[in-house]
This record gives structure tokens, C-alpha cells and sequence, in this order.
């Protein structure tokens, strides 16, 4: 368990709500405007898997989560910032007409793949809390010409969308970054229509974090410092209403997880996994 | 923002319903204007076609 140094807002100790949620919206903010994307400057600090390579590096990252040469290249190249954690839009199994969310939507690499696959009669929608990245992805609208997708700044623990609207949620490794992850899964079931489903990737906890980690404001928006234990989300996603849950590992995530931090290997303690579950019928 | 996409909005405080003032359209979308929730009249921006649904606490320290 944690210590009693803990801030008592935060849902896991560690940095307290609102330095996390600042930190968290500079440094996205930073990445969505600088062309070097991630880190930059603030070397030794994790951050999604990013780095200060360029883009062919960002495709390099992303096959190595997964996605096929055939979605890197059907993708405006500025959408894919490198920054995930899985294949969200894989997991899904998306069906055509259907209406998508995309919490913490960055750039919105994996709106336009699933807008390919929900296609012209499905909708997209990104929520982000960083203007600069909603900006960028607007921009990334415009150029891959993507009719079907929609982009806004909201935040995730309150989601500016009516009640039984969405048939998927996808999410790539960004609940990790919520000081209020029970309050992210509550809106997520809230806004799902009955029989929807959620399929994100997000990194989880596989051991506990050291203290050195857990209170370093840089390792929190690096997606290290808020990975939460598989128990405990599979909690939180029940108590959020859900059913058919699933938490899965992958076990090939320790290759590009390692790559997160220069100083130590995270990957002892942090995992990548699909976490799936389902809004019941009635 | 196009309109289309007002039936799924809502407020993100208390989800009420939300009313749309252009103040500037193209044939596509709005692209600037207002979204006021009919429960509790807090009004979101829409700048530059993006539709600001911050809560207000986070939306003023955004424009900071």
C-alpha cells in the first residue's frame, strides 16, 4: 500500500489531482506544437514512448505496438505522434455505422483509423484537454479528409456527451494519466448505449511503483507514476457498471516501455494491456 | 463543429441539453460561436470550429 506521505486527493498517492492534470496538459501541450514531438528537452523523464526522433521513428514505435504498415501509411504522417501504448482501434473490432469515442484523443492517429472502418454512415468523436493537440488534430482533419470525425476539448472525468450515445469507447494509454480514474470509467459507461463496449490500451501496474517514481510529476505524465493495478481497475470498471471484463498484458510491451525512462527500467513495474468491457443490454 | 453533432453534446457539469448561437459559419460548420446549457446557462466557446468543453475551472486556465 502507499504511504502516509500521500496527497489525499489523488486516487493512488503520489502527485496530488491538480498538479497532475497541469503537468500532464504542459507537457502534451508542448509535444502537440514542437515538430520534435515528446520529451525535448526534459531528458531522463518518460513520456508515452516519445522521444526527440522523427517521424519514420513514430511508424518504427508504432509497429512495434502493433499497427500494420497498410494503417501507418493511410494515416496523414502528422496525426501519429508516436504516443501510444497498443492498438485500440484493432481491439475494438470496429463495425461499419458505428459511433466511436476517442478519450484523450492527442493528434487523432486512431480517430482516422477507425473512421475508416466505422466509415461515412459512423461517426468519430476525439476529446481532448489540450487545446494544442485538439488544434493539431482539426488540422490533420483537414488534410486526411476524414468527413466523419470530430474533434473537442473536454475532459475525460466530464464528458461533454448525452448519456447512451456511443457504441465503442477507445482510449490509448491516456486513463493512466486521470487523477480520477473511477470518475473517467463512471462517464465512459455513462455515455456507452446499452450493449456498447470499451477497448482501450493503457499501461498497468504489475508491481509497486518506488517512491522516487510515484511522487515525480514528469513520471506521472510519462505514463509510468499512473498506471493503476489490474485489480483495482477491474474494480473500478465494475463498479462503473461494466461486464465482461478483461485485462489482458501483453507480454511483448517490455521491449518499448524500457525505452520510457533513461534512468531506470520501468518495465519491472509497468505493463501495456487491453482492457475490455461491455455495457449491459438492459 | 457541424450541427449535426448537437444531439450527442452535452453539458459536461450537469448533461443538460445544449443550445447553439452562430456567430460565424462556413457551408460545412460553425466556426465560431456559443453552446449554452438549458440547465445550468453555463455558455462553451466555439473557436476556430473547435467546441470548448472544458469544465469552466479548466477552460480559464487554459486561456491564462
Amino acid at each position: 500500500m502507499t504511504d502516509d506521505t500521500n496527497v489525499p486527493d489523488s486516487d493512488d498517492g503520489g502527485v496530488g489531482a491538480a498538479e497532475r492534470r497541469h503537468t500532464v496538459r504542459d507537457r502534451y501541450g508542448e509535444i502537440a506544437t514542437s515538430e520534435a514531438s515528446c520529451c525535448g528537452e526534459t531528458s531522463g523523464s518518460a513520456c508515452c514512448g516519445g522521444d526527440t526522433r522523427g517521424e519514420t521513428d513514430h511508424d518504427d514505435r508504432s509497429r512495434l505496438l502493433g499497427y500494420s504498415d497498410a494503417e501507418l501509411d493511410e494515416v496523414e504522417s502528422g496525426a501519429n505522434l508516436g504516443l501510444g501504448c497498443g492498438t485500440p482501434t484493432a481491439i475494438a473490432g470496429l463495425e461499419r455505422g458505428e459511433v466511436v469515442l476517442d478519450l484523450g484523443s492527442g493528434a487523432g492517429f486512431d480517430c482516422f483509423l477507425a473512421a475508416r472502418k466505422v466509415g461515412p454512415e459512423g461517426r468519430v468523436i476525439g476529446v481532448d484537454m489540450t487545446p494544442e493537440m485538439v488544434e493539431k488534430a482539426r488540422e490533420n482533419a483537414a488534410t486526411d479528409d476524414a468527413e466523419n470525425v470530430s474533434f473537442r476539448l473536454g475532459e475525460i472525468e466530464h464528458l461533454p456527451v448525452a448519456d447512451g450515445a456511443v457504441d465503442v469507447i477507445i482510449s490509448n494509454c491516456v486513463i493512466n494519466l486521470s487523477p480520477d480514474k473511477q470518475r473517467v470509467f463512471d462517464e465512459a459507461f455513462r455515455v456507452l448505449r446499452p450493449g456498447g463496449r470499451l477497448a482501450i490500451s493503457d499501461v498497468v501496474q504489475t508491481a509497486p511503483l518506488p517512491a522516487a517514481v510515484r511522487t515525480n510529476p514528469s513520471s506521472v505524465a510519462g505514463c509510468v507514476a499512473g498506471a493503476a493495478p489490474i485489480p483495482e481497475l477491474e474494480s473500478m470498471l465494475e463498479d462503473a457498471g461494466g461486464v465482461d471484463v478483461s485485462i489482458d498484458p501483453k507480454g511483448d510491451s517490455e521491449e518499448f516501455i524500457r525505452e520510457w525512462d533513461d534512468e531506470r527500467d520501468v518495465s519491472e513495474y509497468i505493463v501495456s494491456a487491453t482492457i475490455e468491457g461491455r455495457k449491459p443490454d438492459r | 463543429m457541424k450541427e449535426s453533432l448537437l444531439d450527442i453534446l452535452c453539458c459536461p457539469l450537469d448533461k443538460g441539453e445544449l443550445e447553439l448561437e452562430v456567430i460565424r459559419e462556413n457551408d460545412d460548420e460553425i466556426l465560431e460561436g456559443r453552446l449554452v446549457c438549458v440547465e445550468c446557462g453555463e455558455e462553451y466557446p466555439i473557436e476556430d470550429g473547435i467546441p470548448n468543453l472544458l469544465p469552466p475551472d479548466m477552460r480559464d486556465e487554459a486561456a491564462a
